[in-house]
């Protein structure tokens, strides 16, 4: 059994396998105070492996079951799991969400290169996103998806940039009514039916609330000019 | 007929979307946008309607065809029963 605070919310793991808390180490907590509490059950934990495409073992399968279970609960506390790769240049927080396989990390990796150490990664693939006095902000989680990179942090989300792969690097905004439809399949909606209706209408907020940006891009220096220059600078 | 428990409308970004809850998301787990007529259409199937009672509502805002409003509610209750939202 493990406390961590994530996205300001105190959750205590009741994990079986030692890799979990390894996983969330640079969210313990020693604080008194808990939000709520999630647990893996081994029933669960079959059926992850069962349903998982890849070979995984059973460690992960808990530390996957563990982040279903949080997710479960964010609305509660004005907040949702955005598929996405999440990171911080000159103080403005930008998502970058894509399909599996597009190129989320490849992007970021440019950034980079580019930016040097004006970018900040906070999460590679599962940032939490809360409405905090009527503004968004995404933060930092132990799961950082395959390339495992991102740091603990916070910031406050500015923009949010649907990526596709070109053979140039063109982007232009997105309506918030296109943005919305095209954020369903980059967030988690809870089973449980009053956090799913709270989660639809922090979705319908936060596509009020955020800049929308669909970029085509390959894999040179240049991609990460024109998003930057689109989204941080405004040109 | 009448919409299943679970399924839930909300406007998200000035959409009228509906998605499935609870252990209904387990067998859909997608999204259906309504349009101004399905928003009709699904407002009469909260509180349960047939067929013609479907048709007759939106005759009575849309001027158009039967025939043509008639095909319309077809393919508006094929895509919910297709998700499995539909209680006969």
């Amino acid at each position: 059994m493990f406390k961590i605070k994530i996205a300001g919310i105190n959750v205590l793991v009741h994990n079986k396998y030692k890799f979990s808390e390894y996983l969330c180490r640079d969210y313990l907590t020693d604080e008194s105070h808990t939000d709520f509490s999630v647990c893996a059950d081994e029933k669960e934990i079959l059926l992850e492996i069962q349903e998982t495409n890849a070979p995984i073992n059973a460690e992960y399968a808990e530390s996957v079951c563990i982040h279903r279970a949080i997710a479960e609960h964010l609305a509660e506390y004005d907040a949702f799991l955005l598929h996405s790769a999440f990171i911080e240049c000159e103080g403005v927080g930008v998502a970058f969400a894509a399909k599996s396989g597009v190129g989320k990390s490849t992007h970021i990796s440019i950034w980079q290169r580019v930016f040097g150490d004006k970018v900040r990664v906070i999460n590679g693939d599962k940032p939490i996103v809360r409405l905090i006095n009527g503004e968004f902000y995404g933060y930092g989680t132990p799961w950082l998806g395959k390339e495992n990179i991102g740091k603990n942090g916070c910031c406050k989300l500015k923009a949010l940039c649907f990526l596709n792969r070109g053979e140039k690097n063109a982007i232009s905004t997105v309506s918030a009514e296109t943005a919305a439809m095209m954020l369903f399949s980059q967030i988690y909606l809870p089973s449980i039916g009053e956090n799913a209706a709270k989660t639809l209408e922090l979705v319908d907020k936060f596509s009020s609330s955020v800049s929308f940006f669909k970029l085509y891009c390959n894999m040179q220096d240049e991609a990460a000019k024109v998003s930057h220059n689109a989204i941080i600078k405004g040109e | 007929m009448k919409i299943k428990n679970g399924f839930i409308c909300r406007q998200v970004g000035g959409n009228n979307v509906v998605v499935a809850t609870g252990a209904q998301s387990k067998i859909f787990n997608g999204v259906i946008k309504l349009n101004e007529s399905g928003l009709v259409l699904w407002n009469k199937l909260l509180v349960g309607a047939e067929k013609n009672e479907l048709v007759d509502a939106l005759l009575s805002e849309y001027d158009v065809d039967r025939t043509v409003v008639e095909a319309d509610v077809d393919k508006f209750l094929k895509e919910l029963r297709d998700a499995g939202a539909i209680e006969e």
